[in-house]
């Protein structure tokens, strides 16, 4: 999830959606769980379900949220997660707990028929199943949305694609692309507003910091990877890294200790990535093919996609010049 | 090995048209010319540039290949005033970039060239129709048709012999008609295609006002631009892909 103390430090800037154009590697985890937790789960249940109680707000969120890039001249390349890094163990656990956690006091709140605290915990215990791993992959297969296979973090992935410029942005929620070298991360793209841009070298020219302080800051604040340091916040971390070079004489002379430091600085600095995938930028979506899938097939609500839908067949498709050679 | 010197003026010319569609490119030191070529990420822009020996006051070169942040080759390129020159030297052992400008003297890291996009092919095109405009008419159409919509048409009508620059907004349109005479020249052909104008917007900053611009057109086909820069012995050639109704 990132650690969003970076917010603080950050170069963020909003920019309209007509200014942007170019290639987004979406970290596509992190973007479907935003449609899972938040744009569709708040307002009911059934709809979002299946009569077998599967969950598809996945594909409502592809359908609805397409477009937005579509539009506006942004071609979405949808990055997927490898494995978990075993580094990430730790969080991983922790995520799962407080999953379970929100379960149990979800299922009390059932009981008292506490809808609102229902809906929030629900949000909480969100996790992306196999079906909707696979039933997103179809549907943006059916749509020709390009999708790349991380080896491991798809925010890692998302960062590199963005660094040797396959693509123009990486799209996140987090603020992880920059730790892990993305020159370039949109936010909030999914979003009612303008999006944010969180740029790498204007956040190190505001203080002044190279890319390998700043993965230190972020480290003494605390990563997915690590705790932080008790009673360091970005500011304090800044100060701290900038008065003493770097992440280990800070460590020293705050007599303080981060398990596995090197490992995960090592880690951010250069992440398992692939130079393993092709994308063809050219987007010509089978839109009956997807209305089927998502209506007939996974028993979606059509007034829910129907717009959606309209919207993407509606869309001028931006060609690429490799289609002429 | 390479050694040039070259008017301030000139070399902006040829960094700001490679600038509007990457921040790196490769260029290609070659004996008798400069060349880069360039696509950005989206494969959707194409810039073919070459600036020939003669451009320069003084130029050798033999054939190597070196990579560039552009940003930062403009940014010192912009210290100089118009009628300075610029003396470039390229370092083989430290792969680094000395740039002399009046006194002033810049060393450039260079970037790997393996490590920036590949060169693109040029695709093979036989458009229909050839129109040769003022850079000023093309940016006039760019600029009305920016205030409605994101895209823009480019047209020719071969019953009335006229090219048309087109914007359909969602309350308001845009329609620039040039006929014949308000051209430099027309081949009258059956073109009609869809552009993106933040693409165009870029490339036409690039394009200057007083150019001859030659626009290749086809039906839903990429638009060629070509024009000249440094008298006529620098030329671009941009090459833009359309955008295309999905149905």
């Amino acid at each position: 999830m990132g650690n969003a103390d970076l917010r603080d430090i950050a170069h963020i800037e909003e920019v309209a959606f007509e200014d942007l154009s170019g290639v987004v590697a979406v970290d596509a985890h992190n973007w479907l769980y935003r449609y899972l937790t938040t744009t569709v789960k708040f307002t009911s249940d059934r709809r979002y379900t299946t009569e077998e109680g599967e969950e598809v707000a996945n594909l409502i969120g592809i359908v609805q949220g397409l477009p937005k890039f579509l539009d506006n001249d942004l071609t979405p390349v949808f990055v997927f997660d490898g494995g978990v890094t075993d580094l990430k163990d730790d969080e991983v656990a922790k995520r799962r707990k407080a999953r379970e956690r929100a379960q149990e006091r979800k299922e009390e709140a059932e009981e008292r028929g506490d809808a609102v605290e229902v809906a929030r915990l629900d949000a909480r215990t969100q996790r992306l199943t196999d079906t909707i791993h696979e039933t997103s992959r179809e549907l943006l297969r059916l749509l020709d949305v390009p999708v790349v296979e991380a080896p491991a973090e798809g925010e890692a992935q998302c960062a590199y694609m963005n660094r040797v410029g396959d693509a123009d942005y990486s799209g996140s929620e987090d603020y992880d692309t920059m730790l892990f070298g993305g020159p370039r991360t949109l936010r909030q793209l999914t979003s009612k507003g303008s999006p944010e841009l969180m740029d790498l070298e204007a956040t190190l020219a505001d203080h002044d910091i190279t890319y390998e302080q700043l993965v230190d800051v972020a480290m003494l604040c605390g990563t997915d990877f690590n705790e932080g340091v008790r009673g360091i916040g970005p500011k304090t971390a800044l100060k701290a890294v900038t008065e003493h070079g770097d992440l280990f004489s800070v460590l020293s002379a705050r007599d303080a200790e981060i398990p596995d430091a090197e490992r995960i600085r090592e880690f951010f600095h250069s992440p398992p990535v692939s130079d393993d995938y092709e994308v063809d930028t050219t987007i010509t979506p089978d839109v009956a093919a997807a209305r089927a899938y998502v209506v007939d097939e996974w028993e979606v609500d059509p007034d829910e996609v129907e717009r959606g839908f309209e919207r993407i067949e509606g869309a001028l498709t931006q060609t690429g010049l490799d289609d002429w050679t | 090995m390479f050694k040039a010197i070259v008017s301030a003026s000139t070399l902006r010319d040829a960094l700001d048209s490679v600038s509007v569609l990457v921040d790196e490119c490769k260029i290609r030191l070659n004996e008798d010319e400069l060349a880069i070529r360039a696509v950005d990420p989206a494969n959707v822009g194409m810039v073919d540039l070459t600036l020939e020996a003669a451009a320069f006051e003084s130029y050798e070169a033999d054939g190597g290949v070196i990579g560039v942040n552009l940003n930062r080759l403009e940014d010192i390129a912009g210290m100089a005033n118009s009628g300075d020159l610029v003396q470039l030297e390229l370092d083989e052992e430290t792969r680094k970039l000395h740039i002399q400008i009046d006194g002033l003297s810049y060393t450039l890291a260079l970037i790997d060239p393996d490590s920036i996009r590949q060169e693109p092919d040029i695709p093979d095109l036989d458009l229909p129709a050839e129109i040769v405009v003022e850079g000023a008419q093309i940016g006039r159409g760019i600029t009305a048709a920016d205030m409605v919509s994101d895209h823009i048409r480019l047209r020719v009508d071969e019953a009335e012999e006229a090219f048309f620059i087109e914007a359909e907004g969602d309350t308001d349109d845009v329609d620039l008609r040039l006929d014949r005479e308000d051209l430099i020249d027309l081949q009258a052909g059956p073109a009609e295609s869809l552009f993106s104008l933040d693409y165009l917007k870029d490339m036409n900053k690039a394009i200057p006002k007083d150019a001859e611009v030659r626009v290749e057109l086809g039906e839903e086909f990429p638009v060629k631009l070509h024009y000249e820069f440094g008298e006529g012995m620098g030329q671009v050639t941009y090459m833009l892909a359309p955008r295309i109704q999905s149905d």
